[in-house]
């Protein structure tokens, strides 16, 4: 991927556009395979983030958090 | 409510005893003294601005962390819990219980989200509680975690009471529901379920369109496949065809060649004959000057150089004998340097 997307939002919105202009059929093959690599990125990055949410819900306390938060700055640190 | 205090009169001779309640002031207490305090703070934070703040934030379509405000026992957190699943929703939740109901509550609250809202994880807040009176819900209209979220740069969510409830924090959050499932809804705005199946149309589009796109042109690729070996069999033909040429030429080179040394052979043996012509030539002239040479030891001049004449008639043939002397009567005498004429006298 030449450029992680900014959010999934950003990708899908980016993701609709090249099949809008797929669909066209406007695009030389060139384009539509330029497209269609960048398409498939897009749609590895959005699995990879729906992915992300779907091992189950998971629930923390705010102050387990925080301590989470803590121990790995600290390891990150060390 | 009305402050005062009883009165009494007890009588006179022309009037009865009276017992009397005097009120000294009057003004609105219970919901409609709240209500009247709320709206002039909705009046104020309108005017402040502070409703659109919330608004402008981006809220993602697919946080991976969501804090949540509520009661640590309520219907409002099992709700939630249950939105969240019906969305397919697996992220983290971080729970910020707080009270949701007494005079401690709106600092709690206002704590707990400022909390939430300092973690950097967390993408969205919701705050939630189940309906109830006015003053139930009343911390939910404080200023101060009013303020407080209208200038928070994390969404917040607001779910508090029901649907007819409104409280000030619906108002400067990002985005007001009326249930904690629909704030569920609104925390995490993509279904994850739908969201795959339309990444998996999506996939299949790109692949149909990839492959599409390919098939589509593949006349024109073969074609375009096919036109080196066209080029190449061109070129072998052309190379073929030079081949000969030079096979040609090269025969016509030597067949040239030939000719030409057959022509140097020619013009060499020529020279050589006009070389041989020449000696012999040169031999001829020599034995013609010697021919000359002799011939001209025979000639009349010489002889007459020697002091001879020569006897001519006069029509210039030599006399040779007295008799053709005797009939010429008159001669001429060639000298070697002139000629004399002569009368014949006499005959012997």
């Amino acid at each position: 991927m030449s450029e992680k997307p900014e959010s999934y939002e950003a990708a899908v919105e980016r993701l609709e556009q090249i099949i809008d202009r797929l669909d066209s059929g406007q695009a030389g093959l060139r384009e539509t395979l330029e497209l269609c690599g960048e398409g498939r990125d897009l749609v590895t990055y959005c699995t990879a983030e729906l992915d992300a949410v779907g091992e189950g819900l998971k629930e923390l306390k705010l102050d387990e958090l925080a301590a989470n938060l803590a121990a790995s700055t600290e390891a990150g640190g060390a | 409510m009305i402050a005062g205090g009883p009165d009494y009169y007890p009588g006179g001779g022309q009037a009865s005893p009276s017992f009397s309640f005097r009120a000294t002031h009057v003004r609105l207490a219970g919901e409609g003294d709240l209500l009247a305090r709320l709206e002039a703070l909705r009046k104020q934070l309108k005017a402040e601005g502070l409703f659109q703040l919330q608004g402008q934030l981006r809220r993602p379509a697919l946080p991976k962390t969501i804090g949540v405000v509520t009661a640590e026992s309520g219907a409002a957190r099992r709700d939630l819990l249950a939105g969240l699943e019906r969305r397919g929703w697996g992220g983290t939740v971080v729970w910020a219980f707080a009270p949701v109901q007494d005079r401690h509550a709106a600092p709690a609250i206002t704590a707990a989200i400022q909390d939430l809202a300092a973690q950097p994880q967390v993408e969205a807040i919701v705050v939630t509680r189940g309906g109830g009176s006015l003053a139930d819900l009343w911390a939910f209209c404080d200023e101060t975690l009013c303020r407080t979220v209208a200038m928070l740069r994390v969404p917040v969510v607001s779910a508090v009471g029901h649907e007819r409830d409104s409280t000030l924090i619906d108002d400067v959050a990002a985005i007001a529901c009326s249930t904690p499932t629909h704030a569920a809804e609104a925390a995490v705005p993509l279904d994850c379920g739908t969201a795959r199946l339309g990444l998996e149309r999506a996939a299949a589009v790109l692949s149909r369109a990839a492959e599409g796109a390919v098939r589509a042109r593949t006349p024109h690729l073969v074609a375009l496949a096919r036109g080196p070996a066209r080029a190449l069999r061109r070129e072998r033909l052309a190379l073929n065809q030079k081949t000969r040429e030079i096979r040609a030429a090269s025969e016509r080179g030597i067949a040239g060649r030939l000719g030409f040394q057959r022509r140097v052979a020619g013009v060499v043996l020529e020279r050589a004959a006009r070389r041989a012509a020449g000696a012999e030539m040169e031999r001829r002239r020599a034995a013609l000057h010697r021919a000359e040479v002799a011939l001209r030891a025979h000639e009349p001049e010489r002889t007459l150089e020697r002091g001879y004449a020569l006897v001519e008639d006069r029509q210039g043939e030599p006399v040779t004998d007295v008799s053709a002397a005797s009939a010429a009567e008159r001669v001429k005498l060639r000298f070697a340097d002139g000629t004399v004429g002569a009368r014949i006298e006499e005959n012997r």
